[in-house]
């Protein structure tokens, strides 16, 4: 009865079923037309203007949105700017989480300085808020190293050559703080993070800072010129695929951000002039800035110059007066400080007047700071020696007495940063190369600033640097004083009396600038901070090898004039031109071997970045070769890759001068690629035929047995029992 | 409520098992792991690997199944005990789970056959990697094909183990000639060249290699993948099996023809490759499985005989490998559905519900997230993220077969010793446990060969042994070779895995008490009865037969009585 039953059941469901089946095939059927006619609509619909940016990136890129911090958080994704507090917070934040690279810094903790003054680490403490500059060491391993008791600075290494960044010596120039702290983040996030596609476009590292195939077009990958042309110009500023514009120098090489932290201490500065960026940021002119007083603001720091004895006019009110108070930090460094052009000579300090005395001239926005009546060398004179990089007085000292200068908290600090950063303990500064930020007018300045029609020594070699980072930012390249002259500047300063490459960026088109071009101004200028470190090696000879084109005229030999021999080590040649100064010890050719794994399917950058490099010595080999313009040498590097191996070979080359600059070929954080073959036999035909009979004699053979059992055993089986 | 089912002869479960078996991994994995473990080196450790875990297990499986004559949840809660029961949902869920997306990938191949038949592979200009892209990036065609898949496995199954039994016949004997067909093409290639490399390669142990560890687990991973040991497809199919039908026997066979198809495909695709191949072991080494999409096409574009032959090695290989696909993909089918089953629900429908499911939930894989890898070849990511997720999942299914037997095996020896049957100690355990299930559900009388000793070393020590040096060198790679490894939105990282797996398995362990309180149908063929008495499960009384009446009934009588 229950089974009766249920066989009936089971009928009249199995025919809704299969009802129900056949109205499910049908609602299926369009969806299986609509494949069709969907393959048929998109081969008409070929787009002939151009890409969209949606064809080539992720929306986060085209949005902007960077992918260290939430979609909504302003400040960390450039679109709003970073007060004094929530800087030295972010900085305190990659500090914590990096702490093999960062290091953050106060200040520094005094002692005896360079000049022999007992100095205290309140005396970099801003007049006013009493804030000392924030600051970031930066390097490999940064825990490690010697310590400096001075500066307070751990991971100080003889081999690594140190850069100094600084932002923000006027107080308004608000992108000057932005650059910098982009930097930081790019650093922070890239580091050791190879092979990461910045723009989502599934190709990395395709396009690093500047033109560097030489096309004259910065947009090396060509992705910005493939858009249609209204999408072009995405920042704004008339300039299609400039820099700054979506596409344009957009995914740089995390490898070689990651050499240049693991080879150089980079110390950043973002914010020197904290006291005047608050004063101008909460009283003078705050946000928003932009509306109000674009092209105005706060410039100088805030030393009251009534209070400090310095101006006889009194001033009883302990409030910044902004008729009077502050000194210009760019003009108070010491190299010809006060010199006649265009600053406001000592004897005329900032002019005050009460608040309703409307004189004109009020407030003497480059007041370079008071004059240094102290005598500084102990020998009963005063001011003898002015800082000028000369004997003056001819006692065979030179600079001792100066005229004044370095009389500020933020300044004294770079002061004794420099001179006291000295990690080889030659008493001269480590920092062979120096670059800060201004605002605004889109500009490239070099020394010198205090002299018209004159050159400095390295006038060309600056001259080149500097071209390098113009053509990076589409700025203009000029020496400091044809714009104006200016005495007492920080570059001045850095190479007149240590001989540092020292660069001044003037970015962008105003002091504040409007919130939502802060990314794309800080984009552009990103490569800069990245090209200081990068020449900090041996600023000099690069210029010497770029002006000579030595440098660009050795080159690697290319894969497909690699000749893989049948047997043994693969040779890769690199033909170095007969005027460049190798040093064989110290070059070598980098390779490393990848494969994919078998857990691996999509196996990329992202991968085989982890594969170290291995490193093999080159030699000279006794044969010529002619490089661009000359004759070359051949150098060879033997590599051991073993016949039986597959894949895909990875080579470069690293360069490297008798006085120590260094090259890679073919470019930084790049490298050849040389798929390599099995080289060894495939085998012999008698030993394989005999794992052939092995291997399907027992496969074919086993299953053969089984089936014949098998067959057998379909006969009843009481026959096998 | 319906009948028992059973396969209507012996080759009809052999074909099933062995399309079961075979499928794409076979075919196109087979190769490429041969051609980057050194050639014939790898050959040792695959064969070794056969006889040490995969056709020991399968042995286990088809003896579980026949026994238990319930799909893996029925099974567990049989033979592992009604607390286990879970344990059978997990492996019936991995195995869903991955024919959620095999269904797309067996799209693929099926379209590729289509492509081929219709010249879309061959002639000047046909740039693979942009066929490729265009179809991996159109979502209607992939869903169409994907579709057509699921439609054709919806057929085989519908009626149950002798239609099942039918189309395995059919794809299966097509697919031996059809590869047969591609080889003998291949081979020819090979030679015309003047050295049969291909083939060589493939017999040839390069000594260094041999001692290389990675060989050694790549060789296991095969055979255990390839066969699929320990994975529910032996036990679902023994449910169908004659009460003497033998299940070492079948087990063997169905190892060795694993192995035969492959040794035929690999031969088959290396000499093509090799024949024209300038660089023949980075051609099948290198990238993803969507390699064989985009090198096998080039290389059957230059078979012999022109058009022809291209036309003939093309269609044949691509029919070859949906054949293959589709039948792995009907034990997929099969395994959800006989779940259903056994719980009393009607197969027409417990069919519909797993298709339809299969089908939905095989959406996201077809049409998320595909993307351009750094070569500019598309790759499905939400499908390559699936299989990361679920495919070592596989491997517990196995593990928790061996478990199974374990408990068996200690409980009868426990009992035996409380009867005064067994000594206590170590040595009675070895004596009597360690035997227990090999004596009482494989050596049942019913087959050609006795399962001896061999077996209970492969179970009990080159298992554990072997299972965990696996887990370790997939999850130790992994940890090793991933950044950010442990982070769950990670989707390739070590992260991932473990938080889905532990929510299913929360999940599966707290729906456990739900499904033992369902009575079980066994599936017991007229005159198969087989006693489980014995085994920890086996006196539920929720547990009955097909056909019998509703053991609720049964149960409210005697409550009444």
């Amino acid at each position: 009865m229950w089974g009766a039953c249920g066989r009936n059941d089971s009928m009249s469901s199995t025919r809704r079923q299969r009802s129900a089946f056949i109205a499910i095939f049908i609602l299926m059927m369009p969806i299986m037309l609509t494949s069709v006619s969907s393959t048929v609509a998109t081969s008409l619909n070929e787009n002939e203007s151009g890409n969209t940016p949606e064809d080539i990136w992720s929306e986060d890129y085209i949005n902007m949105i960077f992918p260290w911090a939430p979609a909504n958080d302003d400040i960390l994704q450039f679109k709003q700017y970073h007060t004094y507090e929530t800087m030295k917070t972010r900085m305190m934040r990659l500090a914590e989480d990096n702490p093999d690279i960062f290091e953050y810094h106060e200040g520094m903790n005094g002692g005896t300085n360079a000049r022999g003054e007992e100095v205290t680490a309140n005396a970099y403490e801003g007049w006013v808020y009493g804030h000392s500059s924030p600051w970031m060491k930066i390097t490999q391993d940064v825990q490690g190293g010697d310590y400096n008791a001075f500066v307070g600075d751990n991971g100080n290494y003889p081999d690594r050559h140190d850069v100094m960044i600084v932002g923000n010596h006027h107080a308004r120039e608000w992108m000057s703080v932005q650059v910098p702290m982009l930097q930081l983040e790019v650093i922070a996030f890239s580091y050791e993070n190879i092979g990461y596609d910045n723009d989502g476009d599934g190709l990395v590292d395709e396009d690093t800072w500047g033109d560097s195939n030489g096309d004259g077009q910065l947009d090396d990958d060509g992705d910005c010129l493939a858009l249609a042309p209204e999408y072009q110009d995405s920042n704004g500023d008339g300039t299609a695929c400039g820099p700054g514009d979506h596409g344009v120098d957009e995914d740089y090489s995390e490898q070689f951000i990651t050499d240049l932290v693991n080879s150089r201490e980079i110390y950043l500065i973002p914010m020197l002039n904290v006291d005047g960026n608050i004063y101008d940021r909460e009283v003078f002119c705050p946000e928003p800035a932009w509306e109000s007083c674009p092209s105005g603001g706060w410039r100088k720091n805030l030393r009251d110059n009534t209070a400090t004895g310095v101006t006889p006019i009194p001033d009883l009110n302990e409030q910044v007066d902004e008729d009077c108070d502050g000194v210009d930090l760019n003009r108070n460094y010491q190299f010809e400080w006060g010199a006649p052009l265009g600053a406001t000579g000592p004897l005329i300090p900032g002019t005050c007047s009460p608040a309703e005395g409307e004189l004109d001239g009020s407030n003497n926005d480059v007041y370079n700071g008071p004059v240094d009546d102290r005598d500084n060398d102990g020998d009963g004179q005063i001011n003898e020696d002015h800082v000028d990089g000369k004997d003056d007085d001819a006692d065979g000292v030179t600079d001792e007495d100066w005229w004044g200068g370095n009389s500020e908290p933020e300044t004294k600090f770079i002061q004794d940063m420099t001179e006291m950063n000295d990690d080889v303990g030659d008493g001269s500064s480590e920092f062979k190369t120096t670059l800060t930020h201004h605002s605004y007018s889109e500009l490239i300045l070099w020394p010198w600033g205090h002299c018209t029609d004159c050159q400095s020594p390295d006038h060309s070699q600056l001259e080149y640097h500097g071209q390098k980072m113009a053509d990076m930012t589409q700025y203009a390249n000029l020496q400091s004083s044809s714009l104006y002259p200016t005495s007492g500047d920080f570059c001045d300063w850095h190479y007149g009396v240590h001989g540092s490459y020292c660069y001044t960026s003037e970015i962008g088109t105003a002091f504040h600038q409007r919130p939502e071009d802060i990314g794309h101004i800080a984009v552009r200028n990103l490569g800069l901070g990245f090209y200081i470190a990068e020449i900090a090696d041996n600023p000099r000879e690069r210029a010497n090898l770029g002006l000579g084109n030595v440098s660009q005229q050795n080159y690697l030999v290319t894969p497909n004039n690699v000749v893989i021999p049948e047997s043994g080590d693969i040779p890769i040649d690199i033909c170095v031109s007969n005027e460049f100064p190798y040093s064989e010890a110290n070059s070598a050719v980098k390779y490393r071997m990848v494969k994919p794994s078998r857990l691996q399917s999509d196996y990329g950058p992202r991968e085989w970045a982890r594969t170290p490099w291995e490193s093999v010595e080159i030699e000279r080999i006794d044969k010529a070769c002619t490089t661009v313009d000359g004759n070359g040498t051949v150098l060879r590097a033997e590599l051991p890759v073993s016949e039986s191996s597959t894949g895909t070979l990875h080579y470069k080359a690293q360069l490297t001068t008798l006085s120590g600059s260094q090259s890679f070929y073919p470019a930084d954080g790049s490298y050849y690629e040389l798929g390599i073959e099995y080289r060894s036999s495939y085998g012999n035909l008698a030993s394989s035929l005999f794992l052939f009979v092995i291997i399907a004699g027992a496969v074919w053979g086993g299953l053969g047995a089984c089936l014949r059992l098998m067959l057998d055993s379909d006969d009843p089986r009481e026959v096998h029992k | 409520m319906g009948q028992s089912d059973q396969f209507s002869g012996r080759l009809g479960l052999i074909f099933a098992s062995i399309g079961a078996a075979i499928g794409t991994g076979n075919i196109w994995r087979f190769p490429r792991m041969v051609g980057a473990n050194g050639g014939g080196t790898f050959l040792i450790p695959w064969v070794i690997f056969l006889f040490v875990w995969s056709i020991p297990l399968v042995i286990a499986e088809f003896a579980m199944g026949k026994r238990s004559r319930t799909g893996t949840v029925g099974t567990f809660r049989i033979f592992a005990g009604k607390k286990f029961a879970w344990m059978g949902l997990w492996t019936a869920w991995i195995s869903t789970a991955i024919g959620f997306y095999y269904a797309i990938v067996a799209g693929w191949c099926l379209k590729y056959f289509q492509l081929g038949i219709s010249g879309g592979l061959t002639g000047d200009g046909v740039d693979t990697t942009e066929v490729w892209n265009t179809f991996l990036q159109n979502p209607m065609q992939v869903i169409a094909f994907q579709f057509l898949v699921i439609a054709i496995t919806l057929l085989a199954i519908w009626k149950g183990a002798k239609a099942i039994e039918k189309v395995n016949v059919i794809l299966m004997t097509s697919l031996f000639v059809l590869l047969f067909m591609t080889l003998g093409l291949s081979l020819w290639m090979d030679l015309s060249d003047g050295s049969l490399d291909g083939a060589l390669f493939m017999f040839t142990v390069d000594p260094a290699m041999l001692a290389e560890p990675e060989v050694w687990i790549n060789g296991l991973s095969q055979s255990a993948w390839s066969c699929s040991a320990g994975m529910g497809m032996a036990i679902t199919y023994a449910v169908y099996m004659r009460k003497d039908e033998d299940t070492v026997l079948n087990a063997f066979t169905m190892g060795f023809a694993n192995n035969s198809i492959s040794i035929i495909a690999g031969l088959a695709v290396l000499s093509a490759i090799f024949a024209v191949s300038a660089d023949p072991l980075a051609t099948v080494t290198n990238g993803s499985s969507a390699i064989t999409f985009l090198a096998l096409p080039e290389v059957f574009a230059q078979a012999p005989g022109g058009a022809v032959g291209a036309f003939v090695m093309m269609a044949g290989f691509f029919l070859a490998l949906s054949f293959a696909a589709i039948t792995s993909m009907i034990s997929t089918v099969e395994l959800c559905v006989r779940n259903f089953v056994d719980h009393g629900y009607e197969r027409q429908r417990s069919v519909l519900i797993t298709s339809i499911a299969i089908f939905f939930f095989g959406l996201p894989s077809a049409i998320m997230w595909v993307k351009l890898d750094s070569a500019g070849v598309a790759f499905p990511e939400f499908l390559e993220v699936q299989d990361h997720i679920w495919g070592y999942g596989l491997m517990f299914s196995g593990l928790f077969i061996a478990f199974s037997i374990w408990k068996y095996g200690y409980i009868k020896w426990k009992k035996e010793v409380e009867l005064g049957k067994a000594p206590p100690g170590f040595e009675g355990y070895l004596g009597i446990g360690v035997s227990a299930f090999r004596d009482d559900y494989i050596n049942t009388g019913d087959n050609d060969i006795e399962d001896g000793r061999r077996w209970d070393l492969c179970l009990y020590l080159a298992f554990p042994i072997l299972f965990s040096v696996l887990m370790l060198s997939y999850f130790g790679d992994m940890i090793a070779n991933t950044e950010d490894v442990w982070n769950p939105a990670n989707p390739k990282g070590l992260g991932i895995i473990l938080t889905f797996w532990s929510v299913v398995a929360i999940v599966f362990i707290s729906l456990n008490k739900f499904l033992i309180a369902r009575p079980l149908y066994r599936n017991v063929p007229e005159g198969a009865e087989a006693d489980i008495s014995l085994l920890p499960g086996g006196d539920d009384p929720l547990v009955t037969v097909v056909g019998a009446e509703a053991p609720m009934a049964e149960l409210v009588a005697e409550a009444v009585d």
